[in-house]
């Protein structure tokens, strides 16, 4: 019995001591990080994160900034105590993505996801990982780098093209969203957004059509209104697009839906009244 | 001959008091057959309901999985949640619900979801007032103030016109926020439930934003907003919405002074969207009732001024959009619309349409629905209505003096270029009696694949 029960001492000892070795070697903790050295040391340690950051749109090159678009650094600072912590955090990502005000912020921070986190957020422990439901709303790295994947925008797919594609975002979803909510509800949730963005999408093309009809019809200089309501339209469609995928009311109908109404009877509006005012002026 | 007449007439009298007394009763039966149908509400024999809208009107549309078998206590039910879903388990650990006061027993997942996995039910408020009586018969009680009301509010949503009309997946979003009334987490988030979350101003903005509503842009640009957005982090929520407890007050501070959830009691501009007495005997009720809320850190003389100056604004709102709308009037009794009524889609729901095809102008005509399948000067004074003006009222009753001189700036612009439009109207249309010919657009207009796809699908 007692030999048992050292046995199961010794065990446990040698355990948890194999689990903090597994933590690794005590990283390069001084000094200030360069997007190399961390390269350097992470693909030993966790070639994964390494080789999912440069299959991510994160570590192509952009107009404007020398080397890829976000590095480790951008998102994690350069000093190495607490760099998950800070990087987990949403305002890390809106610097770069267009600051709170923009849209894909916006329709995050209206949605009760983002109301709660915004409530929440200086309360809850960052040094969880982005799994389980340890948070008790997600932040955008949540669902975006769920499990700290760090092959952003292919976990979820959010590359769906606004006016065509019709990739289904729902099996990428469902591993995300299940941590919270039950399969139905997801898939439910999901395949609504899905017809939802189809209907945005048929004005689109109500609209795309009329503009291809009467191109040959209408001459340039009169086209000026009509291409300023094509574009503002298709803003109208990803305003839809991102309501849907970040749960906004607000987006899905007052920046979506009705908005598209009134692009698609102006431009139609336009094309009229220009028709009428040729053929009156031929009339005379 | 005198005498047999007199009592003819007698005897006549009795079919309109007859037709009366059947008229009734059968107006009552046609309206509850109509609300009879797939879909809710008035017109709920012409629409069918999403799958999604058993989420966000549970007492109409939710049906049970059937997919788990069995009848499950509350710990087990937590047991199993706990691996499947830990989000809502956690969530509920930190509720009141899951910690119970002494010699009480939790308030488990099956109190308001029952115990039968195949016979679940997704909580309405009716559920909820089992334990929460006084805040749920508070709830119903706001239905008396009549619109705007949380408690109405999914009523209005269903027997809107283009509720009906629109394909359902489109209208979906109206319901998300509309479920207010059928659903007590849209303000206390499951499963946590809190009340010191409700009490922030964050709570309400998911559906309190956009260009109707701008109610967190002009709630935060406010002196009171202000002080909130830089404090507000570190005030003890838990306390009652009661004089005393927070240096700046919140949506609910105002609007659920003491915590009532009769939101709307005090209602006097009826959410901007139509010109009202402010002076009547029931409004002057709510002005008192707003004062007194003033009252707690202002002084009530200034109060009443503010209120004043509410007024003061809504009057010279509604001077620019009456005069707005009876140029659009004028128009068309003039038949100078382009397209007019005949020439675009109909809207399906309204029968009396297709044999008088009429454009819809105004509050009192149902524009609030009439924002799709109108030309364009048309639109144009609906967004003057309902984003211009309604986001200018906003601003002037939550305190948001440039607010509301941006938005009075548009509806000035939005005025200026419906009177252009309408003076060009006016020359194409008298170009074209002179020449007695109409240039017909209704080809354009009635057709298109969305449109098309919206005469089938509603």
């Amino acid at each position: 019995m007692v030999t048992r029960l050292l046995l199961w001492c010794a065990m446990t000892l040698y355990v948890n001591a194999s689990i903090q070795a597994g933590e690794g070697p005590e990283p390069a903790t001084s000094g200030k990080l360069s997007n190399a050295s961390c390269i350097d040391c992470h693909s030993k340690t966790d070639p994964s994160v390494v080789s999912d950051w440069e299959a991510s749109a994160h570590s192509d090159s952009t107009a404007g900034k020398v080397g890829p678009r976000a590095n480790c650094v951008d998102c994690h600072g350069n000093v190495h105590a607490g760099v998950a912590e800070l990087a987990r955090k949403d305002s890390r990502c809106i610097t770069c993505h267009g600051g709170s005000d923009a849209p894909v912020n916006r329709s995050y921070f209206t949605s009760k996801h983002g109301i709660i986190f915004w409530l929440e957020k200086n309360d809850w422990d960052w040094s969880q990982p982005l799994s389980q439901a340890n948070y008790r709303s997600p932040g955008c790295s949540y669902c975006h780098m769920h499990q700290g994947k760090h092959n952003v925008g292919k976990a979820i797919i959010t590359q769906a093209s606004i006016t065509e594609d019709k990739t289904r975002v729902i099996e990428s979803m469902q591993p995300v969203c299940q941590d919270c909510h039950s399969p139905r509800y997801i898939s439910r949730l999901s395949e609504n957004g899905e017809r939802m963005l189809e209907i945005g999408r048929m004005k689109w093309r109500e609209a795309t059509n009329v503009i291809d009809r009467v191109r040959t019809e209408i001459p340039e200089a009169d086209f000026q209104v009509i291409e300023q309501l094509s574009v503002t339209m298709k803003t109208h469609l990803t305003n839809l697009r991102l309501g849907i995928a970040h749960q906004s009311p607000d987006y899905q109908w007052w920046h979506g839906q009705p908005a598209l109404d009134g692009d698609l009877l102006r431009i139609k509006g336009e094309v009229s009244r220009l028709r009428r005012e040729r053929l009156i002026r031929a009339g005379e | 001959m005198a005498r047999s007449g007199k009592g003819n007439h007698v005897q006549y009298v009795w079919i309109p008091v007859i037709a009366a007394l059947l008229a009734v009763p059968l107006g009552f039966m046609y309206v509850s057959w109509n609300k009879a149908g797939e879909g809710a509400g008035l017109y709920s024999r012409q629409w069918q309901p999403d799958a999604v809208f058993s989420y966000w009107n549970p007492g109409e549309f939710y049906r049970s999985v059937d997919t788990v078998q069995g009848v499950f206590s509350g710990e087990q039910c937590v047991q199993c949640h706990a691996a499947v879903t830990p989000g809502i388990v956690k969530d509920w650990r930190l509720s009141r619900h899951s910690t119970a006061a002494p010699g009480k027993k939790p308030v488990y997942c099956l109190s308001c979801h029952g115990d039968d996995h195949q016979d679940l039910h997704m909580p309405t408020p009716d559920v909820c007032a089992g334990c929460h009586a006084i805040q749920h018969s508070q709830f119903v009680d706001e239905k008396r103030y009549g619109f705007p009301s949380h408690a109405l509010a999914m009523e209005r949503a269903v027997d809107a016109r283009h509720f009906v009309d629109k394909p359902k997946p489109e209208v979906t979003s109206c319901l998300q926020c509309h479920s207010v009334a059928t659903k007590c987490d849209s303000c206390h988030t499951r499963h946590r439930f809190s009340a010191a979350e409700a009490r922030r101003s964050e709570a309400c903005i998911t559906c309190h934003s956009g260009p109707p509503h701008p109610d967190d842009e002009t709630f935060f640009a406010s002196a009171h907003g202000k002080i909130y957005r830089q404090e507000g982090e570190n005030w003890d929520w838990s306390k009652p919405l009661r004089k005393g407890n927070y240096k700046s007050p919140t949506c609910a501070y105002c609007h659920m002074a003491e915590g009532k959830h009769q939101v709307a009691d005090k209602s006097i501009w009826k959410f901007g969207i139509l010109e009202i007495n402010p002076d009547t005997s029931a409004n002057e009720v709510r002005r008192r009732a707003w004062i007194k809320v003033c009252s707690d850190c202002h002084e009530a003389g200034w109060s009443r001024d503010r209120l004043e100056e509410l007024d003061t604004e809504r009057k010279r709102a509604w001077r620019k959009l009456y005069e707005a709308e009876d140029l659009i009037k004028d128009l068309r009794s003039e038949e100078l619309l382009y397209p007019a009524a005949g020439e675009r889609p109909l809207y399906p729901v309204d029968v009396i349409e297709k044999l008088w095809p009429r454009e819809r102008i105004g509050f009192y005509e149902g524009q609030a629905s009439a924002f799709y399948n109108v030309s364009p000067i048309e639109r144009d004074y609906f967004d003057m209505w309902y984003f211009d003006n309604l986001g200018a009222y906003k601003g002037a009753a939550h305190g948001a003096p440039n607010f509301v001189t941006a938005q009075h700036q548009k509806m000035d612009q939005a005025l200026k270029s419906i009177k252009q439009q309408a003076k060009a109207l006016r020359t194409a249309g008298e170009q074209e009696r002179l020449y007695k010919e109409r240039v017909d657009p209704s080809a354009l207009w009635k057709q298109g694949e969305y449109t098309e796809y919206n005469k089938e699908h509603n």
